[in-house]
């Protein structure tokens, strides 16, 4: 892409017509949880705003966030990458790769210094000088320091670049973290999920493109329209938990009826998320209503919170398995006999000592 | 017969005794609906679509509920004991750790639970459970400050989750929150129970009114209490 021009230029250079511009406009300020009067800023927005020029790092990760972006339906991937974003660095995404790529990259930084936004997907090995990761020869973790510090923004995109993710596991070999933990002074917008909703990373980019500016988020950085509540909250099975109504196993007449998924390890309650209301896949699915609970995939540290399929975590103890409840009741049975033997050799004691001091008086007497 | 001859101690005011059985029940309340809502179970008659069921006189909701209503309950009760401590000397018996005093009632309070002292000096409150209900207002607190913090996400907008919600971000997320409410209710329990037969004990073997005094508010002692610088000046 040339120069940085509108998405209103875009459609024009393109013969698309203006009736096709503003329905775009009007998706778009759907998916960005906008209310419906302020179609016509995003209108304007549209007009006028210059195309953000992004480029896309990638880290300590499996590119599933990719795949994820790529299935963004409305708006479709395709339209933001061509046509809402000048996307001006991606290395799994470029026609280019190798040397070339890298020097557009060195380029790119260089014209939109301080301009360009900046996503980054994966974590931040630390150990070992950096060593684990390392794209077109250098550290990950030096290539990240270098595209951060001309950013405008920063979008961690997935949990791994927004909390380290699943290779931060215990006892995380590689000493992963997130992109906050290594670069300060910036503006960051975490983008939670394993991945997360399409929807979710261009409605994100999307918001930043029309207003020149991050969307409001919450005490963790998180965009509130997209991460403003529960899962739980916005559960569509909610009324079984209400009422107590649980999947207790797997296979049993409950889970075929759909009940709710607390009871085999829904994570639902701690989770913040748009599944519940944007769903996947264009609004096709989300795991709960797939009968499977949310294991909190965009929550920081879900990743060790096992075993997924239990509410609560197992207590270790030596050849089996229990959990709080189970240990708490035993714990409270074996306190309450070591009182009540307690209470009888006291007693024994007490009388004894009774007796003495009572012989002792008598003798003075 | 020989009779004994007592001085009374009044140590506790109205305002913590009162404080004192509200929060009993309290945290009865609150331990059995907690766990409940920590392990549920369906109760009423089968068959039933959620939309009714939900006013079943036990539901999840309902339960839930009913810990919130305890919660605030025990919550506002603290209302008294404050007015109590700041009204009384007696209702401040903390946990004094830079004093000697407390220290060597310690060892004392130990060799005697141990069974190597047939006796301990006489104390208003001793230095064991001095220490043990600074623990235990720690785990109520701590309770408060978990519990709040999950109750206030429901609104993650509200005043007060703007108040407790950052307890979530404090370790890792909201999960080990709500671990650590779980963990911390069991440890009151296990608190109670001794705290039930430490009171009896002493209520049986050194008639200085242990239990009684939650009621009346008064001791009785045949020898002054070495703490009674904390009732005295
Ligand atoms: C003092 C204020 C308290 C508040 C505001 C509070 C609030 C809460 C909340 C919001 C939950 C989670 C409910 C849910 O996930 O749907 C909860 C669960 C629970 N509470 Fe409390 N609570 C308080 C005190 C206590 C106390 C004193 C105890 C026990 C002695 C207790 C025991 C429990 C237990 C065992 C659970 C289940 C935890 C779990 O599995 O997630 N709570 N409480
Ligand atoms: S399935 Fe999960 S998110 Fe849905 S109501 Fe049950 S616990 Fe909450």
């Amino acid at each position: 892409m040339k120069d940085v021009e509108s998405l209103w230029d875009l459609f024009q250079k393109r013969n698309v017509s203006r009736r096709n511009f503003l329905k775009t406009c009007v998706t778009i300020t759907g998916i960005l949880g906008l209310s419906p009067s302020l179609i016509s800023d995003v209108v304007s927005a549209a007009e006028k705003q210059p195309l953000v020029p992004v480029i896309w790092l990638h880290g300590h990760e499996c590119t599933g966030c990719d795949e994820a972006f790529i299935r963004s339906q409305s708006p479709f991937a395709s339209d933001v990458l061509l046509n809402m974003i000048s996307m001006e660095y991606m290395d799994v995404l470029a026609a280019a790769a190798g040397e070339p790529l890298e020097h557009h990259l060195q380029e790119v930084m260089k014209k939109y210094n301080g301009k360009y936004l900046l996503a980054v997907e994966g974590a931040v090995p630390l150990n070992d000088d950096g060593i684990h990761c390392m794209v077109g020869g250098k550290t990950f973790v030096h290539n990240l320091k270098e595209v951060a510090k001309g950013a405008a923004a920063i979008i961690e995109v997935g949990s791994c670049a927004a909390w380290g993710g699943i290779q931060a596991a215990k006892p995380n070999p590689t000493k992963s973290v997130s992109v906050s933990d290594v670069v300060s002074g910036k503006t960051i917008i975490k983008v939670p999920g394993c991945p997360p909703i399409p929807e979710v990373i261009t409605g994100v980019i999307m918001h930043y493109t029309l207003y020149g500016q991050i969307p409001p988020l919450d005490s963790k950085g998180r965009p509130k329209q997209f991460f403003g509540n529960r899962i739980h909250d916005t559960c569509y099975r909610r009324p079984f938990f209400d009422s107590g109504m649980f999947v207790e196993k797997f296979d049993d007449a409950a889970s075929k009826a759909g009940w709710c998924l607390y009871k085999v390890g829904c994570r639902g309650p701690e989770t913040y998320n748009s599944c519940g209301n944007l769903r996947w896949w264009n609004g096709l699915s989300y795991p709960i209503q797939s009968g499977a609970p949310c294991i909190g995939c965009s929550a920081n540290n879900f990743w060790d919170n096992d075993p997924f399929y239990n509410r609560m975590p197992n207590i270790p103890v030596p050849n089996t398995i229990v959990n709080a409840d189970q240990v708490g009741i035993v714990a409270a049975g074996a306190l309450t006999a070591g009182v009540i033997i307690h209470g009888a050799l006291s007693t024994i004691q007490h009388k004894k000592h009774h007796k003495e001091t009572h012989d002792t008086e008598k003798d003075n007497e | 017969m020989k009779v004994r001859t007592v001085a009374v101690y009044y140590v506790f005011t109205i305002w913590t005794r009162i404080f004192h059985w509200l929060m009993v029940g309290a945290i009865a309340v609150l331990f059995c609906t907690g766990l409940y809502i920590g392990n549920p179970f369906y109760i009423g008659s089968q068959g039933v679509e959620p939309t009714f069921a939900v006013n079943n006189w036990a539901s999840m909701s309902t339960i839930r509920f009913i810990h919130f209503a305890a919660a605030y309950i025990l919550m506002a009760s603290f209302i008294f004991r404050i007015y109590g401590f700041i009204l009384h000397r007696g209702d401040r018996m903390l946990p004094k750790p830079w004093t000697k005093l407390f220290w060597t009632g310690m060892l004392d309070m130990g060799l005697h639970y141990s069974f190597l002292r047939s006796e301990h000096r006489p104390y208003l409150r001793n230095s064991m459970a001095r220490a043990g209900y600074g623990g235990v207002y720690g785990m109520i607190f701590l309770e408060a400050f978990t519990g709040f913090a999950m109750y206030g996400q429901i609104n993650p907008n509200s005043w007060l989750s703007k108040l407790f919600g950052p307890i979530n971000h404090l370790l890792l997320d909201e999960y080990v929150v709500h671990i650590i409410h779980h963990y911390v209710a069991w440890m009151i329990i296990l608190f109670v129970i001794i705290h039930v037969y430490m009171a009896t004990r002493a209520d049986m073997s050194e008639k200085y009114g242990e239990i009684s005094a939650m009621f009346s508010g008064v001791k009785f002692y045949d020898k002054e209490p070495d703490d009674v610088g904390d009732l005295k000046e």
